[in-house]
């Protein structure tokens, strides 16, 4: 009996083929749409995510009293950390650099010689020795401006030679190197000495060993040093971690909903289509009451008719969503390695249930309204 | 009037029926009783609003009356919901009618199996084919679509989905109504052979002639039924009054 009705709806479909090809249309618009910003959203949460992961287990800690972190702040939060981590002080400022062709503002950091390789990684060059007037420069300045190791740059005032050059390292809430020069710390107080930020700390970087100790530094940092006034606060990179992903998210989220509104309007064309559909075969649906069909059977056959047009349709822009994806990938991000990660192929599978709910929604309205005619007066329509 | 009798097929007990429109209401039926005896053939005439569809639509199940109550094969189905009036048009009652009303996106043989296909007939096929030739088709005209049948092959295959379910009783709508005089003929005198198997027909007719062919006329007019018989006195009110009492009284 239920075969009847489904057989029923085929035919229906392929009556208005042009028609009911619109409607399917409409529905792989919606989902190719759906799955692509879906894509898209979770692509930049991923690659988001890829360039922070190194940081999770570190705190960040600035000065919150006063304008710098002295060497006594420095002693106390050694001691709260406990052995299980590395406090790594850096001071850093912003210098005019001169390129020759144009002087840029240029942060310069100032580590101690120990630190750098916890920090840094060369790509070429030679690290610096402790108490060195030599630099170290970022990838993307030296690339910009085409410098390379032994070359000279000049810094605020200070002419400093490159000792090496490092590798890109990505962004991160600790320090940014690739667009920066790193000088030795003691070399740092020499050079800018006359400024007095340097003479404390612009903030300090403890890096937790194990990550799951990352809560109870941070708790006893903050015990310690904030009891009387609060002089320090502390970051915490996982936390932000979780609230930058927190706002991916939402980002996710509204591109979704944009998605969304594509298959709203896909849904409202099958509402279109089935009530068409409804109001020209009013007549047929009198017969197949007059002559025993249930409010049930119409039901099922509209709403068999509507699903139908939603699996196609979810089908084959699921299908086509891949290419899609890649496209928006592609214009968006210009690179599309994240298309196949599961949590973007979890978006095409969203696209596709969101096709078919669409798709079954849109026909339960007309559906019912096939199922409640009264037998006599659709009889009688023509 | 709380039950019927076994061998009557139809019984209608002080039913009336109202339609509000919007510009007050119409009774279509007044307080109308009938018995059709199991078996009977009759045709109902009468001028147009008389009443003689909404009085088969209630027969049929189709329509529900405003008040009185309505037997069929023994049954009380007044009180019956949408369902159950459902399930009564699907095994006890073979429409036919005027307009033949089949699905055109089925063929005749489809149209046949239908009624079948909704109660889960398994047999459905050959008992369609069966029906098919019992109307006097042949097999290949059951592989077409409606449109390209002709009138008459049309009405058989209607006749022959009446007969799907085997229902006791056949309501025909002016089953000849778009047929010429020889169709006409050729149909009555199918629906003469099935009422000579056993079926219960009410046909629904302007056309005295069709009437002559039923054993008994009932005459309406103004939502009741007239006497037997001497609704024909009724001066020129009735169609043409050259109805035909034929044997049988109730």
């Amino acid at each position: 009996m239920r075969a009847v009705f489904l057989r029923f709806a085929l035919r229906n479909l392929a009556r208005h083929k042009f028609r009911s090809t619109l409607a399917v249309v409409g529905i792989v618009i919606g989902v190719i749409a759906i799955s692509s910003l879906g894509i898209l959203g979770n692509s930049i949460k991923l690659s988001f995510s890829e360039a922070f992961s190194a940081v999770g287990n570190e705190l960040v800690v600035h000065p919150k009293s006063e304008s710098t972190i002295s060497e006594k702040v420095l002693r106390e939060v050694e001691r709260a950390s406990g052995a299980g981590s590395e406090v790594i002080p850096v001071r850093q400022r912003t210098e005019l650099v001169d390129f020759g062709a144009e002087k840029k503002p240029v942060v310069v950091y100032g580590l101690r010689s120990e630190d750098i390789p916890l920090l840094l990684e060369l790509e070429e060059g030679r690290l610096l020795k402790r108490g060195s007037s030599n630099c170290l420069l970022g990838s993307e300045i030296a690339e910009e401006h085409d410098l390379n190791v032994g070359e000279r740059l000049r810094v605020g005032t200070q002419e400093l030679r490159i000792a090496g050059i490092l590798k890109e390292r990505g962004l991160g809430f600790d320090i940014n190197p690739d667009y920066a020069v790193v000088v030795e710390a003691e070399a740092f107080v020499r050079l800018f000495n006359a400024s007095h930020s340097a003479e404390g700390y612009n903030f300090l970087i403890v890096r937790v060993n194990r990550l799951k100790d990352v809560e109870r530094v941070k708790s006893a940092i903050e015990s310690r040093l904030n009891k009387r006034e609060k002089r320090v606060s502390v970051l915490d990179l996982k936390r932000l971690m979780e609230s930058f992903n927190e706002a991916f998210a939402k980002i996710s989220t509204f591109l979704l909903g944009i998605g969304a509104v594509s298959l709203l309007v896909a849904g409202v064309s099958i509402l279109n289509v089935m009530m068409m559909s409804v109001v020209e075969r009013t007549k047929e649906i009198g017969i197949m009451r007059a002559i025993g069909t249930s409010r049930a059977g119409v039901l099922r056959m509209f709403l068999y008719e509507s699903l139908l047009l939603g699996f196609a349709g979810s089908a084959i822009g699921g299908v086509l969503s891949f290419g899609g994806g890649f496209l928006i990938l592609s214009f968006w991000m210009q690179q599309t390695s994240y298309l196949l990660a599961p949590s973007s192929i979890l978006c095409i599978f969203f696209g596709i249930a969101f096709g078919i709910a669409t798709s079954v929604l849109s026909g339960l309205y007309p559906a019912w309204r096939a199922s409640t005619l009264n037998p006599i007066e659709a009889l009688r329509h023509e | 009037m709380n039950s019927a009798q076994p061998q009557e097929a139809v019984r209608l007990v002080e039913v009336t029926k109202i339609y509000r429109m919007p510009r007050g209401s119409v009774k279509a039926l007044d307080r109308v009783n009938l018995s059709i005896s199991a078996g009977d053939f009759i045709s109902i005439m009468g001028p147009s609003g008389s009443g003689k569809s909404t009085l088969l639509n209630i027969i049929g199940c189709l329509d529900v009356p405003t008040s009185g109550e309505v037997f069929i094969a023994g049954k009380n189905v007044s009180k019956l919901s949408e369902s159950g009036r459902t399930r009564i048009r699907r095994e006890k009652i073979g429409f036919v009618f005027q307009q033949f009303n089949l699905i055109p996106t089925l063929t005749a043989l489809e149209n046949i199996a239908f009624p079948m296909l909704l109660r889960g007939e398994r047999r459905h096929e050959e008992k369609s084919r069966a029906l098919l030739r019992a109307v006097g088709l042949s097999e290949e005209l059951g592989e077409h679509k409606p449109a390209e049948l002709s009138g008459g092959e049309q009405q058989r295959v209607a006749i022959a989905r009446a007969l799907a379910n085997d229902p006791e009783i056949i309501l025909a709508d002016e089953p000849t109504g778009n047929l010429d005089t020889k169709t006409s003929r050729e149909i009555m005198g199918l629906l003469k052979a099935l009422n000579e198997r056993g079926k219960t027909i009410v046909v629904v007719t302007h056309d005295p002639l069709v009437a002559s062919l039923t054993r008994k006329t009932l005459r309406m007019l103004d939502g009741r039924i007239l006497s037997d018989g001497g609704a024909t006195t009724d001066g020129g009110e009735t169609d043409s009054g050259a109805t035909e009492r034929k044997t049988q009284t109730f």
